[in-house]
């Protein structure tokens, strides 16, 4: 009786995302050689750390999504909210306030309208999408109603050290996207908070019957990437210094875009930050390297649609005998 | 006569979702005859009319897929109203006749509605991800084959269509977009197919075993919205002999706020033709109004997310009054 062997497999975890993260990393090594092959331009110091710069919002706001989206949402509004953040920022900045009252008034405006798009979806019921596309078009109305059509311009760029600055060799815009991730990491992998959003985005149900907070952990997680959307928004200003009026036309679709390609499943319930991280490192560099290779800036968006295209395809054909993805 | 007034509400909730919107409509019209002298005239009707058709025929397709369950939403109808816009101007300019042109430019938007079609249906990626794809794909096709330049130098007699009118009411509502909701509408409510279709969005499950072709049913309403989509274009392009590769633009978050505030259920099932009508009435009435008042178009823009968000979260609230009474 003691000699039947335990034939069971040795319980192993295997990240359920690990394997698009090595896909990520192969594609962003291929294409990193293309680029470099075909343009003396691209591997260079210089131009490596200007497409992290110019990535750095994207990254900032790319982890709150993640972390939304595992939770079974979306939010559409982030441009929205970049926008009405850096406005009440530039506002604040004219008004002749210290930086350390700008600041906590930008992340508090980015928070508070996270939080907003938490509310409609949690106590009114409205679906995240919905909910979130309404958003979108009362934070651009608040937008153009404040500036209607011009620039704020002229801004003080008393932040800027955090984009541009040097650390020793490290560029401090890296040291603000692995603080961010850290945090996000912290969040998600290491509180129960992060355990609860994982379980609303496996089951709504199932997560409220087990007595989670699912309303709160909404309202939290939507209010999240509010916050970083407001960091993002103070970065934004201290980088370019005004405020345009198409600001955060494209995040939003390319922080989904990002998140999607990193592995996190849009049905929620399973994802990762470092995925997520990948995916926009690709998504700005093959920016950056069809611009250096004289390719219309114009086809980004039908490279990035049809690449999202492919890989929601191979991710739904993968998980066929998957009950989640039926 | 309450009582009796709550158990009609609640055995025909969308008659009185019809009543409800008409209501709505009158007081729209009220507040905007309050707001600009210029809005209660009779030469507004055909000025109004002439802004109905192409976010109708986008709504009534939009109607229609979410009407059928799934849930499906279909967020590219912009970007192929201007791909197909594109398409037409550039077999124009190619000297092909303009009407064969439109001819083709509908076989387009069918062929693209069949692409979306195919993502949902056949491959099972989730509508909402499937058609955010597609339309940064279309869309950005539209932009980047025409570089950003519009296309002009349409004729004149091109004209008819868009600009032209009928007994004083403008040719695009009268012979297109009057027509295409009745036979929709007749569809919808007495034929086989109608029911068919809201089956499949009332449970796709018993749908299928009882011998639907859900699947089937599904796309064939990705291909209608596409067609609809592109006949939109046509009308377009015949009012303002034009082909902008950005025409249509923010048309997708119109079409989807049109379809659910008429009274159709996110999640399918319920809904219709009707209601679909009287709400794009409303939002072309509060636009009209607000541009006769000169009053900004951020306005419009809060007015539509603000009913988008309560008329979808208006079902809930309702149900939490009605519990309170009790």
């Amino acid at each position: 009786m003691a000699s039947v062997a335990d034939t069971r497999p040795t319980p192993r975890f295997v990240s359920p995302t690990a394997s698009r993260e090595l896909a990520l990393i192969a594609a962003i090594f291929i294409v990193g050689t293309v680029f470099t092959l075909l343009s003396e331009h691209f591997l260079t110091v210089n131009n490596l750390v200007q497409t992290m710069r110019a990535g750095l919002e994207l990254a900032i706001v790319s982890a709150g999504m993640t972390l939304v989206i595992i939770m079974g949402g979306i939010d559409v509004s982030v441009g929205g909210i970049l926008a009405v953040s850096a406005i009440v920022i530039g506002k604040a900045y004219q008004a002749g306030l210290p930086v350390y009252l700008v600041t906590p008034l930008g992340l508090m405006a980015g928070t508070l309208l996270g939080a907003w798009n938490g509310f409609v979806t949690a106590k009114l019921k409205v679906p995240p999408i919905i909910a979130t596309l309404g958003s979108m078009y009362i934070f651009s109305a608040i937008m153009f109603l404040v500036i209607g059509g011009a620039w704020i311009a002229g801004l003080p760029g008393t932040l800027s050290p955090l984009v541009n600055g040097w650390v020793g060799v490290v560029p401090a815009s890296a040291i603000v996207i692995a603080a961010v991730y850290l945090v996000a990491w912290v969040l998600l992998r290491k509180l129960p908070f992060g355990s609860h959003v994982y379980a609303i985005g496996c089951d709504e149900q199932s997560a409220r019957l087990v007595g989670i907070n699912v309303d709160r952990t909404k309202i939290a997680t939507y209010a999240f990437l509010g916050f970083l959307t407001g960091l993002a928004a103070l970065l934004y200003v201290a980088r370019l210094r005004n405020v345009e009026i198409n600001i955060g036309t494209t995040v939003a679709l390319e922080a989904i875009a990002a998140t999607i390609l990193g592995g996190t499943n849009i049905r929620g319930g399973v994802g990762s930050l470092l995925g997520t991280l990948l995916g926009v490192a690709f998504i700005r560099i093959m920016q950056n390297g069809l611009v250096l290779i004289g390719v219309s800036s114009l086809w980004e968006t039908v490279i990035i649609g049809s690449l999202l295209i492919v890989v929601l395809t191979v991710d739904t054909l993968r998980n066929r005998n998957n009950p989640r993805a039926a | 006569m309450m009582s009796s007034l709550a158990s009609w509400r609640s055995t025909d909730p969308l008659r009185f979702r019809l009543v409800v919107l008409a209501v709505m409509w009158i007081v729209a019209i009220a507040a905007m005859s309050l707001v600009s002298p210029y809005f209660f005239r009779a030469s507004t009707v055909p000025y109004l009319l002439q802004y109905v058709p192409i976010l109708g025929l986008l709504g009534l397709g939009q109607t229609l897929i979410i009407l059928a369950g799934g849930p499906g939403i279909d967020l590219s109808v912009g970007s192929i109203v201007s791909l197909v816009g594109v398409a037409v101007g550039g077999l124009f300019a190619a000297g092909v006749d303009i009407w064969l042109a439109s001819a083709a430019g509908l076989v387009l938007g069918a062929l693209l509605g069949l692409v979306n079609g195919v993502l949902v249906n056949v491959l099972r990626i989730p509508s909402l991800m499937a058609t955010l794809a597609t339309m940064f794909a279309f869309g950005g096709l539209a932009l980047a084959t025409t570089m950003g330049r519009p296309i002009g130098g349409f004729p004149a007699e091109f004209g008819w269509l868009g600009q032209g009118r009928t007994l004083g009411l403008p040719n695009a509502f009268v012979f297109v977009l009057l027509p295409v909701a009745v036979v929709l509408h007749v569809m919808l409510t007495r034929t086989t197919v109608g029911r068919h279709i809201v089956a499949c969005g009332n449970d796709d499950r018993a749908a299928h075993l009882s011998g639907l072709a859900v699947v089937r049913i599904r796309i064939g309403l990705y291909v209608l919205s596409g067609t609809l989509a592109a006949l939109g274009s046509i009308v377009a392009l015949s009012w303002f002999l034009a082909a902008r590769p950005d025409a249509g633009r923010g048309m997708e978050l119109f079409a989807v706020t049109i379809a659910v505030l008429g009274g159709t259920h996110i999640f399918g099932g319920t809904g219709g033709i009707p209601g679909t009508i009287l709400a794009i009435l409303i939002v072309t009435t509060l636009q009209i109004g607000l541009q006769l008042a000169n009053i900004s178009a951020a306005w419009q823009l809060a007015l539509i997310g603000v009913l988008l968000i309560v008329s979808v979260s208006r079902v809930s609230l309702w149900r939490r009054l009605k519990n309170v009474k009790a």
